[in-house]
């Protein structure tokens, strides 16, 4: 501690004056007031966690028809990304057999194809329309990462398909 | 039994071991810093379990804000050049000095005729100055100069293309940006997002326990 005592050898005699002892206790007060301040300070301006980085390959755009990827009737799984964070789906090439869900259920549906189609054939074609946020898509893509998917797209929906989610949304009162 | 005296209390805390805690933790936390780099706006961008940590050199870095303005930022060692070319493509003309106060400033969040009086403003006034965002509409594409330049100027290196964009922007802007980005034969993005963990149980953590058990056994 810093604290010293000074202990004195001989008896004084009733003449002789008591000198004060002088302690050696600094007040560290301030010092505590400084050092925590300084760590306000720091906490406030300190980014613990880094940004991370999600890859994202773009196909080149093609005009030629030949070079498309052909994607499989059987192992195809359309996800559009509608207004409100709804999510319209269907199988194959039938935008009419539509069906909806959210973002929270749209892992056991993607788990479901995977699991009943063979893994060359899967391909995920996803379709933000207008009405859907950035987060949406970088959720959808997130998505593919978690369940392991190799193969899928992004492209806009076509007018039709549009249209659809349209009415959907309109008939939803959104 | 004598009693002792009762000892006068005193009211001296000893500080000692406080002030040996907040220097401690003052010691961690001056290491651990990193200080946020300045923002034009604040953009808090979605969640994804990517692990790769964005890219912090040779980066062109594209900003989408919640009211889907665009606004951009580069390495500040291509920037005069970035600037010099978009001059050119343009037919516009910046002084020594302009491209001495680009360089020194973050963002470019202005079309390209209001870049003159952005850049010359005080940092202070420069803050109070609401930004439009860069048009990235098709009749004046001032997004697509701007990445033509970037790859005009890169060319042999490695850029890191950046996209950051707020949980709220609409995926339109972001599909414009990506446009801009295409039609300079760009393809590769990194997406900055905030790490999150990936679902226990999931395939991708099914593979990755995989990969580790592999990597116990060798």
């Amino acid at each position: 501690m810093a604290e010293m005592e000074v202990k004195s050898g001989h008896k004084k005699g009733p003449g002789v004056k008591k000198s004060k002892k002088q302690s050696t206790r600094v007040d560290l007060t301030p010092m505590v007031d400084l050092g925590f301040l300084l760590i306000t300070f720091f906490i406030f301006s300190t980014t613990m966690s880094q940004p991370t980085a999600l890859n994202l390959n773009m196909p080149k755009d093609t005009q030629n028809k030949e070079e498309e990827t052909k994607v499989k009737e059987s192992g195809s799984l359309t996800l559009m990304l509608g207004k409100g964070n709804v999510i319209y789906y269907y199988f194959g090439m039938d935008p009419a057999s539509m069906q909806t869900t959210t973002y929270k259920q749209v892992r056991d549906i993607i788990l479901n194809k995977k699991r009943t189609t063979s893994a060359e054939d899967l391909f995920i074609i996803i379709k933000p329309d207008k009405d859907a946020t950035y987060k949406n898509a970088v959720d959808i893509l997130d998505e593919m990462n978690i369940n392991d998917i190799q193969k899928y797209a992004m492209v806009d929906p076509s007018p039709q398909e549009y249209d659809m989610i349209q009415q959907t949304e309109r008939a939803a009162g959104m | 039994m004598a009693r002792g005296k009762i000892k006068k209390g005193s009211t001296f805390v000893d500080m000692t071991a406080m002030c040996d805690v907040a220097f401690l933790l003052l010691t961690f936390f001056i290491l651990a810093t990193q200080f946020k780099p300045s923002e034009a706006v604040n953009v808090t961008p979605p969640s994804s379990v990517s692990t790769k940590h964005a890219p912090q050199k040779d980066y062109f870095n594209v900003t989408i804000s919640k009211d889907n303005e665009v606004f951009i930022d580069m390495d500040e060692g291509m920037r005069v050049e970035v600037l010099e070319n978009v001059a050119k493509q343009r037919n516009l003309s910046f002084s020594p000095e302009d491209m001495e106060l680009f360089k020194r400033s973050n963002y470019v969040g202005v079309p390209l005729n209001q870049l003159k009086q952005y850049i010359r403003l005080n940092p202070e006034e420069a803050g109070n100055v609401k930004m439009q965002g860069i048009p990235t509409d098709s009749t004046n594409n001032e997004l697509l100069t701007w990445v033509t330049a970037a790859v005009n100027v890169s060319q042999g290196k490695i850029v890191n293309f950046l996209i950051k964009g707020d949980n709220s922007s609409m995926y339109t802007t972001f599909s414009n940006v990506i446009e801009a980005f295409k039609k300079n034969d760009v393809y590769k993005y990194n997406l900055v997002t905030n790490a999150a963990d990936i679902p226990q149980g999931s395939e991708l953590w099914k593979k990755n326990m995989a990969g580790l058990m592999g990597k116990e056994v060798e």
